[in-house]
């Protein structure tokens, strides 16, 4: 039996981080929270999380974006899967931000409000995969 | 993401007058079936510094337009073929900011005076001397100048109106979001933690009530824009609005051992406002003062008269405005990010800004980081009438 996965939400809305945080440490993961870019990027890189669930406009607009490109940047970041879960997409009519668009390195996205029986069942497809990878030589 | 072109360097034209849009010339056509008129106009107008090109008909003149793009058209009245009425109604159903001269006889003035009342901006009779051809092509200019201006500073207005909606939608949508979140999850919990429950509810309402405040303000703000809150000019008692306003906030601001002086004159101080607006305004400066205020700070509200006007101070002991944001400080939405811990809409400062101005005074700001801010409101004094200087009432 290995260890709990752990999740990092990083979102300057304490009320929303909360929320999801318990619904994700009732579903069995470990939950960290960081308020801003900046705290984000710290906790990742000291407790290296299993996935990043990422808000992209806080202190900035963009401070999001910026954030997932330097967690690319860093080699022990380089692979966490990083959702980005954000309002920004209810707020553009048609913008749509895929995982291929190449200019944000993100691995899925999600309009908040968010449905968390979605995020759960990709949370759990995606950390499944990540062990797949590990066991396969 | 979005780019903003570089502008490309354009060299300035020689002659300032010759353009409509600043750094390129304009460019003008003449439509005449007179070939010796044709070429003097444009002599004329070649050696003032426009582009000029001329046409002898109009249906040949219609046609270079969409490609040409002028400015202005310079077209005779009597022609064979299209008549010249008729191509300054074309001319306009392809651009209808184009300004158009119609040259005429002495013996047309009233066909000129029609064409005028069809949308032509001036009319050159003949015979004309360049200058004063030259004349009435840069008045003509200068009209487009104007209109083309207020065209974009209609568009200016427009984006900002899109801006805000998309501010207040996100403005509106945060505080939901989170409301539908803990909502949602405490509905899949099996036995949520009694405590946990009753924190989340509280958490929930405070939400709510940051939702109402934005409508609140938001609305108050229409309001002012569409001249509904201000709606007179009238003799109001600032004293007792101060007094009310800081009675009000006795409790908000004893939670923080903030001290609220009153320092209006006991005889009251009258001014020219409305009494609504008036109070916005000053709740909102106060609320601010105590927000944005250490604890056991002190608010002074006072003020300066002289016989014309009355200077209303309302100063803090608070966080202060750095000089960088003292400029947007009055703007739609504009928070300073170290305040963003207070709630707040970020919206009651462009309300008193409003407000003052619909009222025929100012507001101004005075800053140090760490020690405080004043706000100063400007307002006319109330003079009673037989005090006032006017005279001549029916």
């Amino acid at each position: 039996m290995h260890s709990r996965h752990k999740i990092l939400i990083v979102d300057d809305d304490p009320d929303f981080s909360q929320a999801v945080a318990s619904f994700l440490e009732a579903s069995g993961y470990d939950v960290l929270q960081a308020a801003d870019g900046t705290e984000g990027l710290k906790v990742a890189k000291a407790e290296r999380p299993d996935l990043i669930l990422m808000d992209i406009m806080m202190r900035e607009r963009t401070e999001g974006f910026f954030t997932i490109q330097e967690m690319r940047r860093t080699p022990a970041l380089k692979d966490v899967p990083i959702f980005v879960v954000s309002s920004l997409y209810a707020q553009i009519p048609g913008f749509r931000i895929t995982p291929e668009a190449s200019w944000l390195a993100h691995d899925a996205f999600f309009a908040k409000p968010v449905d968390l029986t979605q995020l759960l069942e990709k949370i759990r497809q995606r950390l499944a995969e990540t062990a797949r990878k590990e066991v396969a030589p | 993401m979005s780019q903003v072109a570089p502008s490309a360097p354009v060299p300035a034209p020689a002659n300032p007058d010759a353009t409509a849009v600043p750094g390129a010339p304009a460019t003008i056509i003449v439509i005449d079936d007179d070939r010796a008129m044709r070429l003097s106009c444009e002599k004329i107008l070649a050696k003032s510094g426009f582009r000029v090109q001329s046409f002898e008909s109009g249906s040949a003149g219609l046609e270079a337009v969409s490609g040409l793009k002028p400015d202005m058209a310079v077209v005779d009245l009597k022609m064979p073929g299209i008549s010249g009425m008729e191509v300054i109604a074309r001319l306009h159903e392809i651009d209808p900011q184009i300004v158009i001269v119609v040259i005429t006889g002495y013996a047309t003035i009233d066909t000129a005076v029609e064409a005028m009342k069809s949308g032509a901006y001036d009319f050159v009779p003949k015979p004309f001397s360049p200058d004063e051809l030259r004349l009435i092509v840069k008045r003509g200019l200068e009209h487009r100048r104007l209109v083309l201006e207020s065209q974009q500073a209609e568009m200016e207005r427009e984006l900002l109106r899109r801006r805000f909606v998309t501010f207040v939608s996100h403005q509106l949508q945060t505080p939901l979001v989170a409301i539908h979140q803990y909502l949602d999850v405490l509905r899949r919990l099996d036995n949520p933690d009694p405590a946990k429950l009753h924190e989340w509810l509280d958490r929930c309402l405070t939400r709510t009530d940051e939702i109402q405040a934005i409508i609140k303000d938001w609305l108050t703000l229409a309001k002012v824009e569409g001249g509904q809150l201000v709606h007179q000019r009238a003799k109001v008692d600032l004293t007792r609005t101060i007094a009310e306003i800081l009675k009000t906030y006795e409790v908000l601001a004893a939670a923080e051992r903030i001290t609220l002086e009153n320092r209006m004159p006991e005889e009251g101080c009258p001014v020219v406002g409305d009494q609504n607006g008036l109070s916005v305004l000053f709740d909102n400066l106060v609320v601010n003062a105590i927000k944005y205020n250490r604890p056991g700070g002190k608010v002074a509200v006072s003020v300066e008269r002289t016989p014309a006007e009355a200077v209303v101070s309302v100063a803090d002991t608070g966080i202060g405005i750095p000089e960088k944001y003292r400029k947007l400080l009055f703007g739609e939405f504009f928070r300073i990010q170290d305040a963003k811990k207070t709630p707040g809409t970020g919206l009651g400062l462009a309300i008193a800004k409003r407000v003052a101005s619909e009222m025929g005074g100012s507001i101004s700001v005075d800053s140090e980081v760490d020690v405080g801010s004043t706000f100063r409101v400007r307002l006319l004094a109330w003079r009673e009438p037989d005090e006032a200087q006017e005279t001549g009432r029916a």
